[in-house]
């Protein structure tokens, strides 16, 4: 059933991407006067029209596949939800989606140190203070080896003092590197 | 100076034990960087450069011609062993490396991979020696429509990346399609498909939905049945990884395999524009269409492999062409290798040749050193990069977590990218639950733009007129490969027919 929930949405939502948002600005008209110029909106609308027809028959094939089915129903689907709510599964998706909106408020550090705690534990560790440990070291590696010997802007967050915590850090690596 | 002058002069800059020192130093940087995720070949010369300031040109050339080289073939360790691509041009790696590594043959898997990277860069170097001026000279005649033919070509892979599920694979390249016309059309700056989003002005990166797709995606799997540490099926066997290196018998079974990638990767590295992604997509395409056994391309092969492996390193070999004997670089990464080298007084183009010969001989025997050196010392460094998998995967698999958010942040600085990962991530596992293919809307992703640019400039130049742009007379490039396309894209749904028929009779 979720595999043609997401195949109707995907062709609504794509429908409605066709008649709305192909072109989202004035064509030159430059472009639109020369007969010989392939206009902008062209090559998605094709691409658009050829996905519609392939989940058109993407759909019925599901539909037919699953003739007769008991779970293949609404009921069954709506069932299943609370399950998913529940998983470690999830818990990593919102951790994860957490991580990357906080990103550049917290900064490298603390969203390293929260991905390997919390997605550690999430994977069964049971030793806590070892994998609080192993946190600390690997975000120190990570933060040591990619900002500073690689020089990959990694963000230092917005909040004052972990701004300063980053600086600081940057700055010993920046010395020590300096030294050799 | 004649060819065995130019041969000996090579020999005499490189054969020297300080000089194999440094290409050693060099390898081990470039193997390194490019099996990071998210430090690209472009990168990984551009961080080399620092260290090559205060160095005459021919150490220069030869440390950086090094670097460029071995970052290429890095990539592969990464997607072999944790399905992340180093640079996007192992991307096809990782279909049949990952599977392999899974099942306990991660030794063998990276083995075939940097011999097959070898053989590659070492088929393009001897190519640009000898070949550099009149393989120039063929690929300027490459034109849009030709251009757009190759692309496609890459395209047709679409119908065998799963024979099961064929329309779901198209549904999946043509949602790969779609996502590369995201943000501002790249002919005429018009804004599609944006959805009043600044940050997608600019286009969707291949970089963070690689990564999402096939990273994240594979820790997000690993979460709910709790893998705590890889079994001696997944290749630890006493807690130690297997190791184990490919024999004589495998590596002369895929000798055509590396023959032909090899050719095919220096002919598509040559190309403007086209480089090493296309050149491994393409490769990978054309083994799975000539193969006697397309079915197991994806299950973990060896094929699967030497030919994406062979391919992208002889493309940047292949770049290096145009690069030296035009000053037209072939892609991102030889840019940065254009400056690098201008900057070390190399003045490339057509007079390179007759002004500094030295440095052209240089930079070929640097590239057939740094290939027979890669294999030996690019080994040792995937051994310890096999060893990770060891660690249980309550560690393993938030680090793996963590490079792919690094990789991503530090390609564009956006906290954005990382966003569109995670995004990709849950994509991933909605392509999954619904039989798509996340290999074909990378496919998609990464052909996309190429292919609606030499198509629009090939249209613009017909004069409208699409027969005119495959015409036998005025395109006989292009009108022998779209003919081949269309051959590679109806195959699999005629060939079952064909057997049916034949069957019946």
């Amino acid at each position: 059933m979720f595999e043609l929930i997401v195949n109707i949405l995907l062709f609504i939502f794509l429908g409605f991407t066709f008649f709305t948002h192909v072109l989202e600005a004035a064509v030159p008209a430059k472009v639109t006067k020369n007969p010989y110029a392939l206009q902008p909106d062209v090559w998605p609308k094709t691409i658009i029209i050829l996905l519609e027809i392939c989940l058109i028959i993407n759909i019925i094939q599901i539909i037919r596949r699953n003739k007769g089915n008991p779970e293949f129903t609404l009921a069954a689907f709506a069932k299943s939800i609370p399950g998913f709510l529940k998983s470690r599964l999830f818990l990593g998706i919102v951790i994860m989606v957490g991580a990357s909106l906080l990103l550049e408020t917290l900064g490298f550090i603390v969203t390293s140190l929260l991905i390997l705690f919390l997605y550690g534990m999430l994977l069964g560790e049971k030793n806590i203070p070892r994998l609080a440990i192993a946190s600390v070291c690997i975000t120190l590696v990570l933060y040591i080896v990619f900002s500073g010997m690689l020089s990959v802007n990694l963000p230092r967050g917005t909040i004052g003092f972990l701004r300063s915590f980053a600086l600081f850090l940057e700055s010993v690596v920046g010395a020590v590197k300096g030294i050799f | 100076m004649t060819m065995g002058e130019l041969l000996a002069s090579g020999l005499a800059a490189v054969f020297n034990p300080g000089m194999f020192f440094m290409v050693c130093v060099a390898i081990v940087l470039g193997t390194v960087f490019g099996a990071l995720p998210g430090v690209s070949a472009t990168m990984a010369v551009a961080l080399g450069l620092t260290f090559t300031y205060t160095m005459e040109p021919i150490p220069a050339i030869v440390f950086l011609t090094a670097i460029y080289c071995s970052s290429i073939t890095g990539g592969s360790i990464t997607a072999i062993l944790f399905k992340i691509p180093g640079v996007p041009s192992s991307a096809p790696t990782t279909f049949d490396g990952y599977p392999m590594a899974q099942r306990g043959e991660a030794g063998k898997a990276l083995g075939v991979a940097l011999l097959a990277s070898a053989f590659g860069g070492l088929v393009s170097a001897i190519a640009m020696f000898l070949l550099s001026r009149p393989l120039t000279a063929a690929a300027l005649q490459f034109g849009p429509s030709d251009l757009f033919a190759v692309t496609f070509m890459g395209l047709s892979i679409l119908t065998c990346l799963d024979s099961e599920h064929i329309l779901t694979c198209i549904i999946s390249g043509l949602l790969g399609l779609l996502l590369a016309c995201v943000g501002q059309d790249k002919m005429y700056a018009v804004q599609r498909l944006t959805f009043g989003s600044r940050e997608l002005l600019a286009g969707i990166d291949m970089i963070p939905v690689l990564i999402g797709l096939f990273a994240v995606t594979e820790v997000f799997k690993q979460t709910n049945p709790n893998k705590k540490r890889l079994t001696a099926e997944d290749g630890v066997t006493g807690g130690r990884v297997n190791t184990k290196m490919p024999s004589l018998k495998e590596i002369w079974g895929i000798k055509w395999t590396m023959i032909r990638c090899s050719v095919v990767g220096t002919v598509v590295g040559i190309l403007p524009g086209a480089g090493a992604t296309i050149a491994s997509f393409l490769c990978y395409t054309m083994e799975t269409k000539l193969s006697k056994h397309p079915e197991k391309f994806g299950t973990g092969i060896i094929d699967g492999i030497a030919s994406s492996e062979a391919s992208n390193n002889a493309a940047t070999g292949g770049a290096m062409v145009p690069l030296l004997s035009l000053g037209i670089p072939g892609g991102n990464a030889a840019a940065v290798m254009m400056s690098a080298l201008t900057l070390k007084g190399v003045q490339l183009g057509p007079l390179l040749l007759t002004n500094q010969p030295t440095y052209l001989s240089a930079t070929f025997m640097s590239m057939i050193v740094t290939n027979i050196l890669m294999v030996i010392v690019a080994m040792g460094i995937a051994k310890v990069f096999a060893q990770i998998l060891a660690i249980p995967y309550s560690y393993l698999g938030p680090i793996i977590l963590m490079l792919a958010l690094i990789g991503t942040y530090g390609d564009q600085m956006s906290a954005t990218s990382v966003q569109i990962m995670v995004l990709a991530g849950v994509l991933g596992l909605v392509v999954r639950a619904c039989h798509l293919n996340s290999a074909a809307i990378v496919l998609g992703l990464v052909l996309g733009n190429m292919c609606e640019q030499n198509f629009s400039r090939g249209y613009l130049m017909s004069k409208g007129s699409i027969p005119a742009m495959f015409s036998p007379t005025a395109h006989p490039i292009a009108f022998v490969l779209i003919i081949v396309c269309i051959l590679l894209l109806v195959s699999p749904a005629v060939m079952p027919l064909i057997k049916k028929a034949k069957a019946k009779k």
